[in-house]
């Protein structure tokens, strides 16, 4: 076994353990740390998968901001274990679990049954074959970091710009939301 | 010569990973009842899907999945503030972050 692949199942244990404990924590800030630890494993996958600006970014924004966000919200909120963490009715959360089964037997099933045709087709094409070359010879880091900038601010530009559009309206937005006194009757 | 599972991570590992991540956060979605968990469980359907994307994007050799993750994840941080400030709203409101308690939103 090499490190790569016990690196993989650890962190896939890691991930669906922790998933799973967000899950299953009737205590919110339990949840919110098994959910950072999560962030956590998601981050290590990117990087065994090269893509180490992506890691970085994922540590930064999740694991870092928005943790920190859900942690102070759940503070302000003061909230002790919950007395019904889990909705009731014994029937409609057994038809919950499963469907949520069977979606996850579907996908992984049509994941298992579409193996042979996919990447082979991608990699045949010529365009691709090219791109891989390209690629191929910058390995390092640095190369596909540069790479990926060149893209994001060539071919995906109008993408980005929409973005701090969005963040802009996103940043009022929760502004004006958290400021108001909430609902629009009953007013004092 | 047969693969043998366990010994060759291929795109499919990866794949299988993220679904079944996904169906997690899904299940967290339908079963919990604080908003907060709620949120949190969106989060990791997210998740479930950036590694998804990385992983066609290393496999094909194409950055263009990076760059979509790129988006997902700006997308996601502002989707957890306005969530977070909307659950402080209905908390100010009533009190409790339980969806039982705020089953008839009238406004």
């Amino acid at each position: 076994m090499t490190p790569d692949v016990f690196l993989f199942w650890f962190l896939a244990l890691l991930i669906i353990g922790s998933g799973l404990a967000v899950l299953l924590f009737t205590n919110p800030i339990y949840s919110a740390l098994s959910l950072a630890m999560t962030m956590v494993g998601v981050a290590a996958i990117f990087i065994t998968l090269q893509a180490f600006f992506i890691a970085g970014v994922q540590l930064i924004v999740y694991a870092g901001a928005v943790m920190v966000l859900f942690v102070m919200v759940l503070m302000l909120f003061d909230i002790k274990a919950e007395i019904q963490a889990f909705s009731s009715g014994k029937i409609s959360g057994a038809i919950k679990l499963i469907s949520v089964g069977l979606l996850s037997g579907l996908i992984v099933g049509g994941i298992i049954m579409s193996q042979k045709s996919f990447v082979g087709e991608m990699t045949k094409d010529a365009v691709h074959l090219a791109e891989v070359q390209k690629l191929k010879k910058s390995n390092s880091p640095d190369a596909s970091t540069k790479e990926l900038g060149m893209v994001l601010f060539s071919k995906h530009i109008f993408g980005f710009e929409a973005l701090g559009v969005l963040l802009t309206v996103i940043a009022v937005g929760t502004v004006a939301l958290a400021r108001s006194r909430g609902g629009t009757h009953h007013a004092k | 010569m047969q693969n043998n599972v366990f010994t060759d991570i291929s795109l499919n590992h990866y794949l299988v990973l993220s679904s079944i991540l996904f169906v997690i956060g899904m299940a967290g979605v339908l079963l919990r009842r604080n908003v907060i968990v709620i949120l949190m469980s969106v989060e990791l359907m997210l998740n479930a899907v950036n590694i998804s994307f990385i992983a066609f994007s290393k496999y094909t050799q194409n950055v263009d999945g990076q760059i979509m993750v790129f988006f997902v994840m700006t997308i996601a941080a502002a989707e957890a503030a306005v969530g977070l400030a909307l659950a402080v709203t209905i908390f100010k409101r009533f009190k409790e972050v339980n969806i039982k308690f705020f089953e008839h939103l009238r406004g």
